[in-house]
């Protein structure tokens, strides 16, 4: 096998369009690339429908892992494992899209200490330590790193299947993706000779492949057809996603989404812990055993667990399909919790729903399934699409009309019109977020508020930006900061502070603030302007830092504008 | 140097210190409100062939249609009507369908698209909308109104947190108007209208 070679970009924003090495006769192609936790697929627009391609083994679905044996790192894509078990021996590292853009509090973090590969962490708000064991070394690396390796392989593969060049792609990423961590993904994509066009919440491009559909049906009437709702759920092994979308004529509008970084592998661990004797640490045979119950469990309402872990334990049990859901409750309750949330931002009501649609390994649990239906008051789940495919033909679909591709046939006069899944605003009145741009504001977007000083003479302003849903900056994350500096001397509360903020329609997010004073039609110091996320790391050190340096000196207040 | 477009939708309005705010039954109809213009570049980077719009479809850079005009229907519309007003201009004028060479402009227009939808599609705001319009305020994105409306979305979340702020003593030398925060949306629109009769 060749090795894959692959070239680190520089750090810096890549400010400059990519040259387009493609003939010009030809129309740049994108590829849609789902990367879930456990295995991922890539598809592409042929020309008259999406196609998805398979790798060397005839697969699709292509395990997401990178093993780092032999010195050189070889992903899932074309690597063969001898066995199932190999990729529980440490030298392979999975699970990478759950440790991007994370640090080492985060508890999802501290739930992959359980895996084989190393993960540590000094837990001060830093980066997590990762490594792989080879050659009985531990060799460290990071998630980012990993997934790149992992997306060199893919392109690779879908240059030699396609014959051509292929830069530019459509990434799902979850709902519950902070800013940081899309922008983590997009430096991978920048590591592996990939352009992001967009990065697209999961369950919306599952909505852009259900708008088709719909449009297909009532193509014939040569117009928009009634609105039709639907909720799409979503659960793979690493996420809960959920989205409410309103379809028409090829239009799909997304009224709300909510997302939650749970999922199989939470449910995996939690039978693991249940079924494992005392004191006994995880194996790769648990690990296998346990996945195994789980998927039998589907059909059966118990299973019988035979292990040896080689050890002089083993285990023999019936594991029964309400002992299983005893003991995943949790997790079933947030899947509840993210639905009844989206409903209710969307302003629907479950009756209102046409259409139900589960998507995600996980959405097969006779449990999921049953809670789902009972809160969405469907008897039935949409069966037009492939439960394990559709986010990467939805992507696939959203490359080739980003890209401008027309389609004489109207299979492309499709259009997604996104919505923000987190709030974004400032710290104001104290230590208060002040959302600016709310959750499910539809996208492109464009809001600003109005803030005043604090003290008398205040010259600087601190805008300290931060994303979340939390009524205080502490339990949200924060994006970035920057000063603005030259407000005229006043009295406080006199000084008008504009701050707005744009998100265009790759979501990338800008920040702009003046100041006006009562009277003046102008700003009297340049605008500033800044692009979000300015924090690349040690998010909660910064903020730290920040508080400690200049406290509530050069904070803001709310403007209480009269009508 | 920067040069700001003058498509922003940012407008405010200003008073002089110490200025006692008029009743806005006393403001001039013919009032334009000033505006803050913010660089509107939209990064933009695929490569796209074919344009699915004729190059020569005029966007309106008129910044004084109402909502109304904006989406292209009557003031007697009806909710249905609204949202597939909204969803035909949302396939003409959203930046991912938008000629590559005029996606700015496009985007500028969708955002003001969707800020009609948004205020007309919700009957609350839709009266308040109407009754502003009726007063002769037609332009659809003076501060005033886009404040007022986009205040509503958050302060619906956090009603609770505007109880605790403490009144601005800036902002109470320009008013000697009762505080605005601890009354229920109710209670300020029955007071406004009383202030209008």
């Amino acid at each position: 096998m060749a090795e894959a070679a692959y070239t680190v970009a520089s750090d810096s924003e890549n400010t400059g369009e990519e040259k387009s090495s493609s003939s010009p006769s030809l129309p740049e192609i994108a590829l849609g690339i789902d990367i879930g936790t456990s295995q991922c697929s890539i598809a592409v627009w042929n020309g008259s429908q999406v196609h998805i391609l398979r790798n060397t083994r005839n697969q699709k679905l292509i395990k997401s892992f990178v093993t780092f044996k032999d010195e050189v790192p070889a992903g899932g894509v074309s690597n063969q494992l001898a066995h199932e078990q190999e990729m529980l021996t440490g030298a392979a590292i999975f699970n990478m899209k759950r440790l991007v853009g994370r640090v080492d509090t985060d508890p999802v973090v501290h739930a992959s200490k359980n895996l084989p590969f190393l993960v540590q962490t000094l837990d001060i708000g830093v980066r997590p330590f990762i490594a792989a064991l080879v050659n009985n070394a531990w060799r460290s690396t990071t998630p980012e790193e990993v997934l790149a390796i992992f997306l060199v392989e893919l392109r690779l593969m879908a240059e030699a299947q396609l014959k051509r060049p292929v830069r530019n792609v459509v990434l799902t990423v979850p709902v519950s993706f902070s800013r940081f961590q899309l922008t983590r993904f997009e430096r991978a994509c920048a590591m592996a000779g990939l352009h992001v066009l967009r990065l697209m919440p999961e369950p919306t491009a599952i909505a852009l492949l259900y708008a088709q559909q719909q449009q297909m049906t009532t193509h014939d009437n040569m117009g928009s057809g009634s609105e039709r709702l639907a909720v799409i759920f979503n659960m793979g092994a690493g996420y809960c996603d959920v989205a409410v979308t309103a379809t028409a004529g090829g239009v799909s509008q997304i009224k709300a989404l909510a997302g939650s970084p749970i999922g199989g592998e939470d449910i995996l661990q939690n039978t693991i812990r249940h079924i494992a004797p005392p004191n006994e640490e995880a194996s790769g045979l648990l690990r296998v055993a346990a996945q195994d119950a789980i998927h039998r469990l589907t059909d059966q309402e118990n299973v019988q667990i035979e292990v040896d872990l080689g050890n002089g334990n083993k285990i023999s049990k019936v594991l029964d399909r309400l002992e299983f859901e005893e003991v995943n409750q949790k997790v079933f309750e947030e899947c509840e919790r993210l639905v009844v949330q989206c409903l209710r931002d969307a302003r629907v009501n479950g009756g209102d729903i046409d259409d139900l649609i589960m998507v995600g390994g996980c959405s097969y649990i006779p449990k999921v399934r049953t809670i789902i239906k009972n809160v969405c008051k469907k008897d039935e789940i949409y069966k037009g699409v492939n439960p394990l495919e559709a986010a990467v033909r939805g992507a696939a679909l959203e490359g080739a009309v980003t890209s401008g591709i027309h389609d004489p046939f109207g299979s492309l006069d499709l259009l997604t019109i996104q919505a923000t899944p987190l709030a974004v605003g400032v710290r104001a009145n104290g230590n208060k977020f002040i959302p600016v741009i709310p959750r499910n504001t539809m996208v492109p977007a464009r809001k600003d508020l109005f803030f005043t000083t604090v003290q008398d003479n205040q010259k600087e302003a601190l805008i300290i930006i931060y994303e979340g849903e939390g009524e205080t900056v502490e339990e949200n994350h924060l994006l970035g900061y920057f000063k603005l500096v030259g407000i005229p001397p006043a009295p406080k509360g006199v000084p008008e502070i504009n701050v707005c903020m744009d998100i265009d329609a790759s979501n990338a997010l800008r920040v702009f603030a003046a100041v006006l004073m009562p009277g003046s039609s102008s700003p009297v110091v340049p605008v500033i302007e800044v692009r979000m996320p300015t924090v690349d790391d040690g998010h909660g050190w910064c903020a730290q830092a920040l508080n400690v340096k200049y406290g509530a000196t050069l904070d803001l207040i709310t403007l209480q504008r009269k009508m | 140097m920067k040069c700001y477009k003058s498509s922003s939708i940012l407008s405010t309005n200003h008073h002089p210190f110490f200025y006692k705010q008029q009743p806005i039954s006393s403001l001039q109809p013919t009032s334009i409100p000033t505006t803050i213009s913010y660089p509107t570049r939209t990064r933009f980077s695929s490569t796209r062939i074919q344009s699915r719009l004729t190059h020569d479809d005029p966007v309106k850079q008129s910044e004084d249609l109402s909502f109304y005009d904006l989406l292209g229907v009557t003031e007697s519309v009806t909710l249905p009507e609204i949202k597939q007003a909204y969803k035909q201009l949302a396939r003409k004028y959203h930046p991912d369908v938008s000629p590559p060479d005029r996606v700015e402009e496009y985007t500028d227009r969708f955002i003001r698209v969707q800020e009609a939808y948004e205020t007309l599609s919700d009957p609350r705001r839709r009266v308040l909308y109407d009754r502003d319009l009726s007063m002769g305020f037609s332009f659809s994105f003076s501060g005033r109104r886009q404040n007022r409306y986009d205040q509503e979305v958050v302060e619906e979340k956090s009603e609770w947190k505007a109880k605790w702020q403490t009144q601005l003593s800036g902002l109470r030398r320009r008013s000697n108007q009762k505080d605005n925060n601890t009354m229920s949306w109710a209670a300020r629109m029955r007071r406004q209208q009383q202030e209008s009769s």
